[in-house]
């Protein structure tokens, strides 16, 4: 009996086998045939609508909550300017918040790989442009091929640039990853700010000036310069001349002033081209090929001129059809892509706004500014304004009394369209995270209020700087009160900033960017780059009972560490910062 | 039924040895890669011991295990590995502290180990020099050399609509490479709120935490300006540029008809260590003719009298109608 069992079980196993065997050999002939009917990598690019959904996909992830996450925890949390719910030593971001994290925080890791993401996408976007086939030999098909290729270009300028001033100098992934080449190590600083620059002036040849209507979220090339001045100004010192402030006063002079700027000095064609023909590099950009171009096509050159930027964007509060908006309005809906504003992070809400759709606009915002919404969680916002920064480190001196002080709402006050705010005693919230009223959908909680990431203010200071940096003080002074008087007409103010040394113009530019840009989640890397960072956190600890901020490290926190798991995973082939 | 309590009795027993794991004591050992390292130089920490929790204090400001009580905290270490960078020098007690919780979290089974770090900081170098506040800026000065320092100020700012003058008794600041170099000015240690006395050649020594000292030597120097113009009888003004402390202009209108291509104008200087051009022509009160039939521009070389090596240019454009 019991042999015959045996004996079954074996009949059994070896009919398993076969079996197996006979779907294995099926398996093997499935695997073999073509895809029908679905996008395979080698085809899916072969149309400009393929590329824009790929190029979607991009944008999609600067609407992340992993992105945006990272971004108010970096630039705004562990800055001055706030106070952090969560600023306990027993969680990460009490650590990173206080500079006492190690090499495995997971924020740290978060912002490394949120920001690859978006590279591992926005790479295939490039490396794939030239799988593009066009129906139509029309100068606007090649223009739109063209556009889509200077909008990639511009994300990953800004995936890379975020990354490079977290981090300092990155692997710069090659556009066609290969599994044998999956460890790349760290490119130097330099190196990193060179590919990110040559990313940003060729999108800032490639894109019109701005884009308007349906377009309206696209980068354009008023975005590209903006963050091109930006990098610039990241890679020159304060008090130390270098080209970068030569070549942002240049920039300021054709983005604020109107001044005629050719595409081979936005290039920096052909010093930075080693050899490549102008007509292969226009090719390379889609721009339409010369053996194509009709007669009544454009053909573009070295000399031509960038697209006209004076008048495209504005430092008043006005509207994208030209109607007066108020200084907070330019952060709501109505002011979306408003005339200071140059690069948003579009949220678009949802049809009804009922929970469980994925609106990417719905937590980021609402967690900021919940009063609004709940007073129960007016106790959960994650940081908050106070008082004593208010007055020590934002509104001081001669702007004690700035109008925009006003756009800071404490516990109890009203916003501007009578919500109370409920945040607790001595907090303080800014309306630029606020979502009012009219702009949220009946069902509440989901709101697609867009985030402001370039605006046209920051060019213009940023302007002013350089060209105090580069001696023209009057001119820098020019720029600086341009902002201010726009601010005065809030309160018919006449107090403007006065003519002085270099010094004391650095200071007061730094003032005014301090008040104008606060709270839009750039503060802690503006006060690094400042080489002030240990100053200013210095004025904050000695405010704060928990003194936050005293435990910064002059020479080795400006930098944070490269997550402990890139360093593990590529053997120590990625490099560690100096100091961690 | 053998059958049903041998797997119970096995399983008894790997109940009973979870138990006992996780009331094991924890034996906290490390190892570190430098026991000497200098200011902001990683430190490099493997915990070698074994524990649930180990949390590493390095011993320096709020982070001294022996000062526990008075707050101090450590720093959680993941995954065995821990590194850390020490910002000002000194001899640290580096402690580790390994705890494996028992009774179900209700105690704690802790371990220390510990070892010693010295952080060295040599550095005397100075960044910058700066007066602040000068009027309401801050002047930096400029490095001559490894030794010499030089500040130039304007005898007068324009500041709004007045014209303040700037004296020589200012106070100073240093940016040092290091937090711990301790500054002498004229061998007193540095004082943030003293005025100092910038007419004569400042003496400054710079002492790094190891004891080495160096010397630096602070010029300061006005630039060159006329302090009495007059050309054909007529006074002249300098008029300054609140952004620009050393060139100026000065307009004169002078009789109609008054011949421009030859004049002799009357001047006076502030100090003897200032010397005025055009070109490089050194000009003479009342001696050099000048054709101011286009605007002129006097060139103002003020000398250090220490070291002559050392001067500052400034400039004035005359125009005279």
């Amino acid at each position: 009996m019991r042999l015959t069992n045996i004996s079954f079980k074996g009949i059994a196993a070896g009919m398993l086998l076969a079996v197996s065997g006979a779907f294995l050999a099926g398996c093997d002939d499935f695997l073999d045939q073509e895809v029908k009917g679905n996008n395979t990598s080698e085809k899916f690019y072969d149309t400009r609508y393929k590329l824009q959904a790929s190029l979607n996909a991009v944008y999609d992830i600067l609407q992340s909550d992993a992105m945006q996450d990272t971004d108010w925890r970096f630039g705004e949390a562990i800055g001055d300017n706030v106070v952090g719910r969560d600023e306990g030593l027993s969680s990460h971001m009490g650590q990173l918040a206080h500079f006492r994290f190690n090499t495995s925080n997971n924020y740290i890791l978060n912002r490394w790989t949120i920001y690859y993401k978006g590279i591992h996408r926005v790479n295939q976007v490039i490396a794939n442009i030239d799988r593009a086939r066009l129906s139509t030999d029309d100068y606007s098909a090649y223009k739109d091929i063209r556009e889509i290729l200077g909008q990639a270009k511009f994300l990953r300028a800004y995936f890379y640039f975020n990354l490079a001033r977290t981090f300092g100098g990155v692997p710069i992934r090659p556009e066609v990853e290969e599994v044998d080449k999956i460890v790349v190590p760290r490119s130097t600083l330099e190196q990193t700010y060179a590919y990110i620059e040559k990313d940003l002036r060729e999108a800032a040849i490639m894109l019109p000036a701005r884009y308007t209507s349906n377009n309206s979220g696209k980068a354009s090339s008023g975005a590209a310069t903006a963050l091109l001045m930006k990098v610039l100004m990241y890679q020159a010192k304060p008090g130390v001349p270098s080209e970068k402030w030569e070549e942002m006063t240049r920039l300021g002079d054709y983005f604020v002033k109107g001044a005629s700027l050719k595409f081979k000095d936005m290039l920096h064609y052909p010093e930075n081209y080693d050899g490549e023909d102008w007509e292969s590099l226009r090719k390379r950009l889609w721009f339409k090929p010369q053996e194509l171009n009709k007669e009544t096509d454009p053909y573009e050159t070295a000399e031509n001129e960038c697209p006209t930027l004076l008048n495209a964007y504005s430092l008043r509060y006005v509207d994208a059809y030209g109607g007066a908006i108020t200084y907070d309005q330019q952060f709501y809906l109505q002011g979306e892509f408003c005339q200071g504003s140059i690069f948003e992070i579009v949220f678009k809400e949802s049809g009804d706004g009922t929970t469980g759709d994925t609106n990417e606009g719905n937590s980021i915002y609402m967690n900021m500014f919940p009063a609004a919404y709940n007073s129960a969680d007016g106790a959960q916002v994650p940081i908050f304004g106070d008082q004593a920064i208010i007055t020590t480190i934002i509104f001081t001196g001669s702007n004690a009394a700035d109008a925009r002080r006003r756009f800071i709402m404490g516990h109890h006050e009203t916003t501007p369209d009578m919500e109370n705010t409920e945040i607790g005693a001595g907090h303080l919230l800014p309306l630029k995270w606020y979502t009012p009223l009219k702009d949220r959908p009946v069902y509440g909680g989901d709101n697609g209020k867009n985030r402001r990431v370039l605006r046209y203010a920051d060019v213009v200071l940023m302007y002013a700087e350089a060209l105090n940096e580069c001696g023209k003080g009057a001119q820098a002074l020019e720029q600086l009160n341009s902002n201010k008087k726009v601010v005065n007409e809030i309160n018919n103010s006449s107090t403007l900033y006065i003519g002085g040394g270099y010094g004391y113009l650095r200071q007061q530019i730094w003032d005014e960017r301090t008040i104008e840009l606060c709270y839009e989640w750039e503060r802690f890397f503006d006060i690094v780059r400042q080489g002030r960072a240990k100053e200013c956190l210095k004025i904050f600890s000695d405010l704060r009972s928990n003194r936050r901020g005293a435990y910064f490290k002059e020479g080795v926190n400006e930098i944070f560490p490269i997550p402990q798991r890139e360093i593990d995973l590529s053997n120590g082939i990625v490099t560690q910062n100096p100091g961690y | 039924m053998k059958a049903i309590i041998i797997p119970i009795a096995a399983l008894g027993l790997a109940l009973a040895s979870c138990s006992d794991d996780k009331a094991t004591q924890p034996t906290a050992a490390f190892t570190v890669d430098a026991n000497r390292v200098e200011v902001n130089q990683s430190v490099t920490v493997r915990f070698t011991g074994n524990a649930d929790n180990v949390v590493v204090f390095p011993g320096d400001q709020g982070q001294d295990y022996d000062l526990i009580k008075e707050n101090n905290t450590g720093l959680v270490v993941n995954k065995g590995l821990f590194t850390y960078a020490y910002s000002t020098p000194g001899t640290y007690k580096m402690v580790c502290v390994a705890t494996n919780h028992a009774d179900e979290g209700m105690s704690l089974l802790s371990d220390t180990c510990s070892t010693w770090i010295r952080v060295i900081d040599d550095a005397t170098e100075i960044e910058k020099i700066s007066a602040y506040p000068v009027v309401r800026d801050e002047i930096f000065a400029t490095q001559c050399n490894d030794a010499d320092w030089l500040m130039a100020f304007p005898r007068k700012m324009r500041y709004q609509s007045g014209n303040p003058a700037v004296t020589l008794s200012r106070k100073l600041k240093f940016y040092t490479a290091s937090q711990s170099t301790a500054v002498l000015v004229g061998g007193e240690p540095y004082s943030a709120s003293k005025s100092y006395d910038l007419s004569a050649v400042l003496d400054i020594t710079t002492r790094s935490h190891e004891g080495t000292e160096r010397a630096y030597k602070l010029h300061t120097l006005y630039y060159g300006e006329f302090k009495t113009f007059a050309v054909a009888g007529v006074k002249g003004t300098i008029e300054r540029d609140p952004f620009d402390y050393n060139n100026y202009v000065m307009n004169i209108t002078v009789a109609e008809g008054t011949d421009l291509s030859a004049l002799k104008p009357e001047f006076t200087l502030f100090a003897d260590n200032e010397k005025v051009y055009i070109g490089n022509e050194e000009q003479t009160s009342g001696v050099s003719v000048v054709d101011f039939t286009k605007p002129v521009t006097y060139r103002f070389v003020t000398t250090s009298t220490e070291n002559p090596q050392i001067s500052v240019e400034s400039t004035c454009v005359v125009n005279i109608k």
